[in-house]
């Protein structure tokens, strides 16, 4: 690694970076001068899963978003405690007064990694990409298409039709972006959306360069490191299929240089053999294995490596509320109140994870684990609950649909256990293939089963919206008026404090009327090697703990 | 196993003069079996499509965040799912022809062939490893069993199949793993520790190919075992010791070539499960081989990649049986075809 041209670099970045970005740039660097440094500065990870792929408009999965986020960089990135969306490739950005019009002031030494600038075109035309239906990039809607002046029509363009297509480049050109000059990128928006910085920080929102894809195919060009002309502080230097992808510093990056010069991404899809790796030396981080919680925990010299990281995911019961007894709101309630989550935590999450019984996890401005009251774990009250709404709970079936792997079964035999000890309810346990379950879910043919939500960005309006009426990622079908209309007026809401009281109000109808049974909040538990430096976590990583900053690491001699 | 009843049925099935002379005729029963492959193929394909699109769920189904619908009519309308089935099926058929195997739905667009390409070598190489052991070990352990019956030996070899073809191959890689990666590394001090896993021409390769190798070895073993005590209870070879030949030519020249004939129909789909494959041996040892991308493909329904590789693995079935029933031919001299 060469630091001093890394440095030389840093001493240049002009006066129009703000002091955030500034601050950025010089934790990017700051570990460089540590003087026991390993020789060998190589960071061996596990990615899980191979990349289907790494174009910023179609990751989709967390083993994507995982190497996209040190190979691509939007215009703004999340600060590691999720308060605020930190300047990226944006240098600064501003807001109308009406919360219509974002203007984002690009960084003048912005790079590609093949040395050209970033400028407000590539994002305008990376944008419109992602908002052509021919693409078909898996969340233009709702991230894109909901927010972006003009992007509404998208839903109406079907790229099987003809009639359609010959409309899209009108379409395209007629969405609220827009590049004034090389630096300036515009975006304009359908309604005030206080959330949008998040938006702007997504995986998604990274830029694309037209020329490359013109060149390579727009499907093709982010399959290979030479295509692969990125613009984030790594970038792909290798990539055998289903075995691993290598990560080299990129030299034209504006913040400087990282410590660590390589970063190899195995795929490892069986945790034990990545375990086993971790144990041999093999990886420097790697996930701990549900069974061997307990055994890590007691070892002397593993549990001094344990790196406990909660993460913006929730899981709850989901309820077909169009069928019995799911149709009436006390006999949710009742189930709800069945299951003792400490319980569920402790013996079946091997306390890895944390009991909740309300909807917004900790770490989020919405976190209030005092509305989750109603449907706190009280047995007694809720087999009375359920007599009442709907009679003798005996004579009671529920098909709880199970997706089919270890984790899921086990949490299925615990549930089914409760509510059946608890409630007397007979539960009829499905586990079937994954695809099975989704399609079953989709045709509403089931009665209970286990679903969730991780943040894709840490703000309330990404959690919120899913319980809206019509939102295709709650299949329990619950719907309230009262509940949509706090929603949609919260997230148009720039008053921060009037905001939140609108989200609490929203949560509060939420829980109460049971439209999930809420269970509990997935933390991540890790093991890092002692000699890995300045590793900084986030709430929002994807398939390792610190998978945003590897900027930041650095590796002792060891 | 009733060799001398003639030709393998299979060649039956067309029937038109055969030209005099062995060399001729065997040309001609290859070819013909070959042009076999093209129904066949043609089969294979139209089930495994009906099959395929049969199955519930769409290669846009997923847990976790669901795309929009608009998203799902986007991805249809790019892949040409929104063609009523005949079309997709015919134009399937079409490209198949041309030898275009379509383009995955899992990885963005590559090109289904390009995916197998890259996946399948380390599969062959680890399958042909284990073949040339299988039939190194489980052949020469089952012989020598047999010619020492009821020793120790034989009561070693006896035990060891046993062993070996019940322990499944999952608990034998990560026992592997255990001793030979993690507790070695433990004892050596991280100097020396075979790697847990992945792939390359180096000791990566030895616990993946012991493991595979294992079960097929104890298996082989007790057939070639038992085969070997039928043909040294048989006339000719009373009349081989009678007449004063030595051992080795014994076992040689007559024993081994005829207790071979059932031993050679095993080994031929042994190959072929082999070097297709093994989920659990390239899960356990990370190799990023085809029988796992087989089973992920299946999974996540990604059309193309589940036809191609089908398509492929019925290749390599039909030929390792013809395989063997031209060796059939050059070990047993009452056989032959046409």
């Amino acid at each position: 690694m060469d630091v001093s041209i890394g440095r030389f670099r840093w001493l240049r970045v002009p006066a129009v970076v703000t002091v955030i970005g500034l601050l950025v740039a010089a934790c990017g660097t700051s570990t460089s001068s540590t003087s026991n440094l390993a020789k060998d500065q190589t960071l061996r990870l596990n990615n899980n899963t191979e990349p289907n792929s790494l174009d910023p408009g179609q990751e989709q999965y967390s083993y994507e978003g995982s190497i996209g986020a040190s190979i691509s960089e939007a215009l703004l990135k999340i600060k590691p405690d999720l308060s605020d969306a930190a300047p990226a490739t944006a240098a600064s950005y501003s807001v109308s007064t009406d919360g219509l019009t974002w203007t984002f002031k690009i960084r003048s030494n912005a790079k590609w990694s093949d040395g050209k600038p970033v400028t407000g075109a590539d994002f305008v035309y990376a944008w419109q990409r992602i908002l052509d239906p021919r693409l078909a990039a898996s969340y233009a809607d709702p991230f894109f298409d909901g927010t972006i002046a003009g992007g509404a029509n998208y839903l109406n363009l079907d790229p099987s039709k003809p009639a359609d297509v010959a409309k899209i480049p009108a379409f395209l050109s007629g969405l609220g972006l827009s590049a004034p000059d090389a630096s300036t990128f515009v975006v304009k928006l359908q309604a005030p959306s206080p959330f949008f910085k998040w938006i702007a920080s997504l995986w998604m929102s990274a830029p694309v360069r037209k020329d490359v894809v013109d060149q390579y195919g727009s499907d093709k060009w982010a399959t290979s490191p030479t295509s692969l002309i990125t613009n984030g502080q790594y970038k792909v230097s290798e990539w055998v299929s289903k075995d691993h992808i290598t990560l080299v510093p990129n030299t034209n990056y504006w913040g400087g240089q990282p410590t660590v010069t390589k970063i190899i991404n195995y795929m490892i899809t069986d945790d034990n053999q990545a375990y086993a790796k971790y144990l041999n030396g093999e990886l420097d981080e790697v996930t701990v294995p549900l069974a061997n919680t307990q055994l890590v925990k007691g070892d002397p010299k593993l549990s001094k490596e344990i790196k406990f990281v909660p993460q913006l995911t929730l899981f709850w019961m989901d309820f077909n509320t169009r069928k019995a007894p799911f149709n009436n709101k006390d006999a949710r309630l009742a189930f709800s109140k069945a299951v003792d989550r400490n319980a569920l935590v402790t013996n079946v999450l091997q306390q890895r994870s944390t009991a909740a019984s309300y909807f917004i996890p900790k770490g989020m401005n919405g976190y209030r684990p005092d509305l989750g009251t109603t449907q706190a774990f009280d047995a007694a009250a809720a087999k009375t609950l359920l007599t009442s709404a709907v009679g003798d709970p005996s004579k009671i079936t529920i098909d709880f649909l199970i997706r089919n792997s270890t984790a899921n079964k086990q949490i299925g035999e615990f549930l089914a256990a409760q509510l059946q000890t608890n409630l007397g309810v007979k539960v009829n346990q499905i586990v079937i293939d994954s695809k099975t379950v989704t399609t079953r879910l989709r045709a509403h043919n089931y009665q209970l089963y286990v679903g969730g939500w991780g943040a894709d960005y840490p703000d309330d309006q990404d959690w919120f919206d899913i319980w809206m009426t019509g939102s295709g990622n709650v299949f329990g079908g619950w719907s309230n008026p009262a509940y949509d209309a706090l929603v949609k007026q919260a997230d148009t809401t720039a008053d921060a404090t009037k905001r939140q009281s609108l989200y609490d109000q929203a949560q509060k109808i939420l829980i109460d009327e049971a439209g999930g049974g809420f269970l509990y909040q997935r933390n991540y538990m890790y093991l890092v090697k002692p000699y890995v430096q300045g590793l900084t976590t986030t709430a929002q990583d994807f398939t390792n703990v610190g998978d945003w900053f590897w900027g930041k690491v650095s590796l002792a001699s060891h | 196993m009733a060799v001398a009843q003639g030709a393998p049925p299979r060649g039956a099935l067309i029937s038109f003069k055969i030209p005099r002379g062995r060399g001729v005729s065997l040309t001609l029963y290859i070819i013909r079996r070959i042009l076999w492959l093209v129904p066949v193929l043609f089969f294979v394909i139209t089930i495994t499509f009906v099959l395929m699109h049969l199955a519930p769920g769409s290669p846009w189904d997923r847990e976790g965040k669901q795309l929009s619908a608009a998203v799902v009519r986007n991805l249809n309308a790019k892949y040409g799912l929104s063609d009523p089935f005949l079309v997709q099926y015919l134009r399937y058929l079409v490209n198949v022809v041309h030898f275009d195997f379509g383009l995955s739905f899992q990885y963005e667009d590559q090109p289904v062939s390009a995916l197998i390409l890259r996946s399948w070598p380390p599969t062959a190489v680890i399958g042909a490893l284990a073949f040339v052991m299988i039939v190194i070990f489980g052949i020469g352990i089952g012989v020598v069993a047999a010619l020492r019956q009821n020793t120790w030996v034989d009561y070693a070899v006896v035990g060891f199949s046993t062993i070996g073809a019940s322990t499944p191959a999952f608990v034998l890689g990560i026992i592997l793993i255990i001793i030979f990666s993690v507790s070695l590394y433990r004892i050596t001090g991280g100097n020396f520790s075979l790697p847990t896993g992945g792939f390359a021409l180096d000791q990566h390769l030895i616990m993946p190919v012991v493991t595979l190798a294992t079960l097929p070895i104890a298996f082989i073993a007790r057939l070639t075992r038992a085969s070997t005590l039928e043909v040294l209870r048989q006339d000719y070879i009373r009349t081989a010791w009678a007449k004063g030949l030595r051992e080795r030519l014994v076992v040689t020249k007559h024993v081994l070539k005829n207790s071979l004939i059932p031993v050679v129909s095993a080994l031929g789909p042994t190959f072929a499960v082999l070097i297709t494959g093994s989920v659990i041996v390239e899960s356990v040892f990370a190799i990023p081989g085809i029988g796992r991308a087989f089973v992920v493909a299946v999974s996540s329904r990604d059309y193309p990649m589940i036809l191609a590789t089908t398509i492929l693995f019925s290749v390599i079935v039909a030929l390792a049986n013809l395989v063997v029933d031209l060796l059939y031919t050059v070990i047993d001299p009452r056989v032959r075809l046409g």
